[in-house]
């Protein structure tokens, strides 16, 4: 007995001897908070499972970009959610040349401008970052490489706040502009960066959890799993200046959780609510909610390369007979948009144009025209809740009553979004559910995959060959001029929308629950809000 | 010299059980008829970047020369690499598993607390009301869903009563203590860090709570029925004859004998809690290997997957090893056996 307590006291001297002595430095603890504390922070509850890194070269995941967007400047952006007009960040002026064998895009920097760490912003920097991208060549460098075809030797700076990137004549510059606004066109503080590289890492290994630019808010610490904070950049030389003196991103995945915290006040804003907490938090004092548009579509592949489907008043039939406001109204309940073609609402060259609407005997004499009385097909469709909340069975489950209406009868099969990835990317699949979301902010990123065929995305897993729509695509991406471009995308979305493999269903709005004295939040169909806009 | 043949045979028999282990859940994760290449690389990547992941990842090579590539790098301490974080298996378990461990510990420290005097109580009240309450509580805690019990304790604790946060380890202002062992309530200790402390541990108690009620109740009873038996032994007729007060019957003499096989549950449930806590971490906003196994299963995250389980391919045999090295100092029938 005696041994037991002496050695009870002997544990708990040394407890208050390693209390009372100072603890030792910490390479992967965070370093305590010394911002204003809860009154000027603003607290974000959101999901943030897919995080992988907070480098702009690197992240091209929800979480990741949305940190990035906000702790690094771009050379040129779009303003909150509109996405049809390119304006000056970074940049204060562009400039196209056709210069016969290629396009040059000149670059004048904003005088003035500066890194959070003090350093002003040149050309230099910009070489260095697009550099960077393509020495990294992670997820998002096909945005440079693929779409804009770029190569190390076209970023050049003339001078220390000019920047000259020539594209070749394949490449739309209209799209490397948009691509330009996405995190990968993040401006890094070369001077900072490369005094962190270890090993040939271009810094990558520092830029994972710390931040190294010039935005309105830097990186003060990432504890895995749990929490990103965020506080204001004093140096930031754009505009607005934040209001807020940091942002606080705390990991909770349960919506549920997120419902209570707001209601209860421990969060600002709440970033992924169902449509039952949306529901649940009507009328709750202190609490609003609000809708963001993305720019996803839902839509269902229609495999050509399957007969009955290669008969185009058979696709017809199928996108005539469905009720897409009954989706929208009922089904979605807000939580979804009525579009019909290939171009999201929000982007330059969208196509207002919804001819469908559950007509039924319209529906049934196409299918005569096409000699086809009873048809069976099978529906691949991914587990899980569909963008915009509601179950993709229960979505399924709808297409299959709307069709069975016109005597088409549909098998719906369930599996996970890989495995059904893998039997469509395959052209295995005869009617495929599922959803696009553009790679950068402009039609081409839409146009391309779902009419290429030699693109081997959408257009080859429906098996559609339409090399004359798949040129005509690839020539309105290079039209510089607004105006002629956006004719030009009218004609081919129009040909797509009776004559594609695609029944375009709609497209989901994103819906966020915020506290009623947030003010300023305006959520991007890039999948991001700007911070610095928010005041609480 | 007769214990370090003991413990010999034992560290034997876990190194084999991993080797088992790791060849089904290899098997298992590699012959499932779905693509992690699909589910890392998304939508829209191009047949190049397929290629190039396939050959990073391995899944290009034979599967025997796959598993033999893997099994060479556990031996050299390197779990692979996560196909959804990018990271080292390794590390991304060393962010992850103090967190479980310390709310596992928080659990198991309650059930015995909770479990251990609630079957006592119930034995010695045998057929009357206590009795019943325990015997009730502890069907329920046998058959409620976690899922669910840990929606109804937040929204009654947190939401409505507001006595506890609803989840994550500590509140939102309040720094961790600097990292020794990643359990925050001994790090907060270590660092003489008292808002650190009280926070985490306020933090502690709901989810621990709902993950130990589980165990407490299987506890509860296994401790009752084995009270009952010892209390209707000889030696206590013959305590009780010689005029021993009933507290010290119960206690001294009978509680002691009884808690042997309550022992052995205790070490079996430890292994139940890690398993337990993949649903009660996603609940709580716990940061633990609970949640990185569910995300890295969603996302056929297989390295991650794997490493997920062999570590508890360990902890659960370990866990019964000191149950066992515990029984063969306490018991002395086993040393002789």
């Amino acid at each position: 007995m005696s041994y037991r307590r002496s050695s009870i006291l002997f544990v708990i001297a040394l407890l208050v001897a390693a209390a009372c002595s100072q603890p030792p430095p910490s390479a992967g603890s965070p370093t305590p908070q010394a911002t204003g504390g809860a009154a000027s922070t603003l607290v974000w509850y959101a999901d943030t499972s897919d995080l992988i890194s907070l480098d702009p070269a690197v992240a091209y995941e929800f979480t990741g970009v949305l940190l990035a967007h906000n702790a690094y400047e771009t050379l040129v952006k779009f303003d909150g959610a509109d996405l049809s007009t390119i304006k000056p960040a970074l940049a204060q002026s562009w400039d196209i040349k056709d210069s016969g064998t290629q396009w040059d895009i000149t670059f004048k920097l904003r005088s003035g401008a500066k890194f959070a760490s003090g350093n002003a912003i040149t050309a230099d920097d910009v070489v260095y970052s697009f550099q960077r991208v393509l020495k990294l060549n992670k997820s998002p460098a096909f945005l440079f490489t693929d779409i804009a075809q770029i190569k190390d030797t076209s970023i050049k700076a003339s001078d220390p706040s000019t920047v000259v990137i020539s594209l070749p004549k394949t490449a739309s510059p209209q799209g490397f502009l948009a691509v330009l606004t996405f995190t990968i066109g993040s401006v890094v503080d070369s001077k900072d960066v490369k005094t962190k590289e270890t090993g040939g890492d271009s810094g990558s290994g520092y830029l994972l959890d710390h931040s190294s630019g010039s935005g309105a808010f830097v990186i003060d610490h990432w504890t895995k799993n749990s929490e990103v904070q965020l506080k204001a950049n004093p140096n930031y030389t754009g505009s607005p200046k934040p209001a807020l003196g940091g942002v606080l991103v705390k990991h909770v995945p349960e919506s549920t959780n997120q419902q209570f915290a707001l209601e209860k006040g421990d969060a600002d804003i709440a970033r992924n609510l169902g449509a039952q907490q949306i529901t649940a938090l009507q009328g709750k004092p202190g609490v609003v909610t609000t809708t963001g548009n993305s720019l996803q579509l839902v839509y269902v592949g229609m495999n050509v390369t399957v007969k009955p489907l290669d008969n185009v008043n058979v696709r017809e039939a199928l996108r005539t007979a469905i009720d897409y406001d009954g989706i929208v109204k009922d089904l979605f309940k807000g939580g979804a948009k009525k579009v019909q073609g290939i171009v999201p609402a929000g982007l330059a060259g969208y196509n207002e144009t919804t001819p469908f609407q559950a007509d039924v005997n319209k529906a049934k004499s196409l299918l005569q025209q096409a000699g086809q009385t009873a048809i069976t097909l099978e529906l691949l469709v991914p587990t899980g809740p569909a963008p915009g909340g509601v179950a993709w069975a229960d979505l399924a489950a709808k297409l299959q009553s709307d069709w069975k209406n016109i005597g088409v009868t549909v098998n719906i099969k369930q599996t996970t979004q890989a495995d059904l990835l893998g039997t469509y990317r395959a052209q295995k699949g005869q009617l495929v559910m599922i959803l696009w979301g553009p790679d950068f902010p402009d039609p081409d990123a839409n146009v391309g995959p779902f009419t290429d065929y030699a693109a081997k995305s959408i257009a080859f897993r429906n098996g559609w060959d339409d090399k004359t729509i798949a040129a005509k695509g690839r020539d309105a991406a290079l039209i510089t001029d607004a105006a002629k471009r956006s004719t030009a995308y009218k004609d081919i979305t129009d040909y797509v929308l009776h004559n594609g493999p695609y029944v375009v269903l709609y497209q989901p709005t994103e819906p966020f629950g915020l506290r009623s004295n947030v003010k300023g939040f305006v959520w991007s169909p890039m999948d991001w809000t700007d911070f610095a806009a928010i005041s609480k | 010299m007769r214990f370090l043949g003991f413990l010999l045979r034992r560290v034997v028999g876990i190194a084999a059980v991993m080797i088992g282990v790791s060849v089904i859940t290899f098997a298992i994760s590699h012959v499932i008829p779905a693509d992690p290449v699909a589910a890392a690389l998304g939508d829209h990547a191009t047949d190049a970047q397929i290629a190039q992941f396939r050959a990073e990842y391995r899944l290009d090579r034979p599967l025997p020369e796959q598993y033999i590539s893997y099994a060479t790098g556990i031996l050299h301490g390197d779990l692979g690499k996560s196909i959804r974080t990018r990271r080292s298996v390794a590390d991304d378990l060393a962010d992850s598993f103090p967190a479980t461990l310390e709310l596992s510990f928080a659990a198991l420290l309650i059930s015995i607390v909770l479990g251990v005097p609630a079957g006592v109580w119930s034995a010695v009240s045998r057929g009357r009301i206590p009795d019943y309450v325990v015997r009730v509580l502890s069907l329920a805690g046998g058959s409620l869903p976690v899922f669910w019990l840990g929606l109804i304790v937040i929204g009654l604790f947190y939401y409505q009563l507001g006595w506890f946060p609803g989840g994550g380890r500590l509140d939102t202002f309040v720094s961790p203590p600097p990292t020794r062992t990643g359990l925050y309530v001994l790090d907060s200790i270590l660092a003489g860090d008292v808002e650190a402390l009280r926070s985490s541990l306020v933090h502690l108690v709901l989810p621990a709570l709902t993950l130990g009620y589980f165990s407490t109740a299987v506890i509860a009873r296994m401790t009752r029925s084995s009270m009952l038996d010892v209390l209707g032994q000889d030696y206590m007729r013959t305590a009780r004859a010689k005029g021993l007060r009933e507290p010290v019957i119960v206690l001294r003499h009978a509680l002691r004998n009884a808690l042997i096989p309550t022992i052995t549950i205790v070490g079996l449930t430890f292994g139940s809690l890690l398993s337990g806590a993949v649903l009660t971490e996603t609940i709580f906003s716990w940061p633990g290997l609970g949640r990185y196994a569910t995300a890295s299963a969603v996302s056929l995250d297989f390295p991650a997957v794997l490493g997920v389980t062999l570590l508890a391919a360990v902890v659960y045999p370990v866990a019964n090893l000191v149950v066992d090295v515990a029984y063969y100092w306490l018991d002395p029938r086993i040393q002789r056996g």
